[in-house]
């Protein structure tokens, strides 16, 4: 809930200035919305092949993968996302490229890394037990496994996120018309009121995508609670902040 | 075939993929695009050779102190013709032109490099270091020869090397600065945190709500801030604050790195087992001695592990210190996106990324003993 205020307090800083001689406030709504669909085209499929990736290296077969996908998770953090934008603007031009290539980096490592932590977390008897009770490898993975592990994925999402919010604003300097635009024209033309707004909105972004998961993590603690009462999922929802 | 095969395989592929794509090309100065070639085409004799050797540490039978050098004189091999192919095609063009380095040669390179680590991983710590420390003297070698001299990243290197190596020692002292602030700010508020537990929870929040503004915004937003508190406090000019330069730099940094720093200090020192610290204090242990003798070496380890997160963030995060006007390796990257100099670019890039990896190993490092011997 904080989230979710801090983001439309935010949102007015951003729009406000727009009425007296700002950044006009359509024309900075039209970036968010652009900023938003760049960073979910970004982060879905990320998000996607993270999970994929997170399940597949705790599985038995996929065990001895698990070193590299641990020191390819740690080489990604220590490029920041401003460089790997630059560094994809010689092979993909200036654009939407530079940005969705740095989106798709940066989402699978956070869905990876909670995914492995949280199927690490699912204590052995209860996959042990439904092998027990006759169901398949794959079944006790959908039907046991991923539920418990759910609220900690859920994290991992929401931190992929939060991130491809940033990554999209720094997309701005290879340009990608994102939020991150009126920050870079400000910061070029020394227009400070410019610079703050898109500061702001960018921010009240980043706020709105952490409440919103914040609030779905919440609800999904609750259904887990009722519906299997695990104190893996709680303890989960409990420790899930930033990496 | 083991996963760990099958992943090295694929690193393999990645190598010969990065062969079959532009590899290098040679352009009329250091802004046009250039005519490129593959990696097949520029280094012909050397590419097959280099392969083969890269890929023999694919292999489970092969046992790694064979597979491991082997991958690393490919590499090597790469690195070499490479530098020698550029020479070559210089040959007969107007001084201007450049031999940039292109795409596939950095898959390669990276690729090629990951499989020798990958194979590394099944020696004894002896052989690591060895196979390490000979890495580090080819790679010095072939640089004090000059192979690379003729590569378009090192003729920019030489153009700019004060520049370069000043914007180094920037991003450094930028980096550091950040660090002691946020250590100033995060130690005291761990110490009180610890003591009163319900202090915790606020500044948890707080903390953590910094690290959801984009990095980008935050230090954007706070140029036209501390330009409204200078105007209202000007006697704070007088200190060396400014709206513009290291000032706006540090304080973001400094933001973003509090989180971690605070929350490793005070899980180190709530790890101390309770009942430890009552057999501390039944011993008449006061409560100073127990923090050092009981407390510090329970929380090193713990600790240890913030700052090196906090280390990599701090590297990587005054990057952007270069669109405030702080200096540091981020300037040659924005000034490099401006201009569309890619070897500039690369000139900020890589130290920024070679800094934070080499942060990220050493601190590891120090983790490990403070482990071992706690």
């Amino acid at each position: 809930m904080m989230a979710l205020l801090l983001a439309a307090v935010l949102a007015l800083v951003a729009l406000l200035p727009g009425w007296f001689g700002g950044f006009p406030p359509g024309r900075l709504l039209g970036l968010a919305a652009g900023h938003a669909g760049l960073a979910l085209a970004g982060v879905v499929p990320a998000a996607l092949l993270g999970l994929a990736l997170g399940v597949l290296v705790t599985r038995p077969s996929g065990r001895a993968l698990r070193p590299a996908a641990d020191a390819f998770a740690a080489a990604a953090q220590a490029v920041p996302p401003v460089v790997a934008v630059a560094l994809a603007v010689p092979a993909m031009g200036f654009g939407w490229g530079p940005t969705i290539l740095a989106l798709l980096l940066y989402g699978i490592m956070p869905v990876l890394r909670a995914t492995v932590a949280a199927l690490e977390a699912v204590p052995p008897e209860a996959r042990l037990a439904a092998l027990a009770l006759g169901y398949t490898p794959a079944g006790a993975l959908r039907e046991v496994e991923l539920p418990l592990a759910w609220p900690l994925v859920l994290g991992g999402l929401r931190v992929a996120l939060v991130l491809a919010v940033a990554t999209a604003a720094v997309g701005a300097l290879a340009g990608a018309a994102t939020l991150g635009t009126p920050i870079v024209l400000g910061l070029q033309n020394q227009n400070q009121i410019l610079v703050l707004q898109g500061a702001a909105a960018t921010a009240s972004l980043a706020f709105a995508a952490e409440g919103l998961l914040l609030a779905l993590a919440g609800y999904a603690a609750a259904r887990g609670g009722r519906s299997s009462a695990s104190p893996a999922s709680s303890a989960g929802a409990a420790q899930s902040r930033k990496p | 075939m083991r996963a760990g095969e099958v992943g090295r395989a694929l690193l393999g592929l990645v190598v010969l993929a990065g062969l079959l794509l532009p590899w290098l090309s040679v352009a009329p100065n250091r802004l046009l695009p250039g005519v490129a070639a593959s990696g097949f085409a520029a280094i012909s004799w050397a590419a097959p050779a280099a392969l083969v050797a890269v890929v023999l540490a694919v292999p489970q039978r092969l046992p790694a102190w064979l597979g491991a050098p082997a991958a690393l004189a490919g590499v090597a091999l790469l690195l070499t013709a490479t530098g020698w192919a550029a020479a070559l095609s210089l040959e007969g063009l107007a001084p201007a032109a450049r031999a940039g380095l292109g795409g596939g040669f950095w898959l390669g390179l990276v690729a090629g490099a990951a499989l020798v680590v990958a194979r590394a991983a099944a020696l004894p710590g002896m052989g690591r270091a060895v196979l390490a420390a000979f890495a580090l003297l080819t790679l010095l070698l072939l640089w004090q020869a000059g192979t690379f001299e003729a590569l378009s990243l090192v003729v920019e290197y030489r153009a700019r090397e004060a520049v370069v190596h000043a914007a180094l020692l920037r991003h450094l002292a930028l980096a550091g600065a950040a660090l002691a602030l946020a250590l100033l700010l995060a130690v005291p508020l761990a110490w009180a945190g610890f003591r009163r537990p319900g202090a915790a929870g606020p500044v948890g929040a707080a903390l953590g709500a910094v690290q959801v503004v984009p990095a980008i915004a935050l230090f954007a937003a706070l140029i036209p801030l501390l330009a409204g508190l200078l105007a209202l406090l000007p006697a704070l000019r007088s200190l060396g604050l400014g709206a513009i330069g290291p000032a706006p730099a540090v304080l973001a940094t400094a933001g973003y790195l509090a989180l971690p720093l605070w929350r490793s200090v005070l899980g180190g020192l709530t790890a101390a087992d309770p009942a430890a610290v009552a057999a501390a204090r039944a011993m008449g242990m006061t409560e100073g001695g127990i923090t050092r003798e009981v407390r510090l070496p329970l929380a090193l380890p713990v600790f240890a592990g913030g700052l090196r997160v906090a280390v990599v963030q701090a590297i990587g995060l005054v990057t952007l210190g270069g669109l405030v006007g702080a200096g540091g390796l981020g300037a040659l990257v924005f000034e490099g996106l401006a201009q569309f100099a890619t070897d500039l670019m690369l000139l900020g890039a890589l130290p920024i990324m070679a800094l934070a990896l080499a942060a990220d190993a050493l601190i590891r490092l120090l983790e490990h003993r403070l482990g071992g011997s706690a």
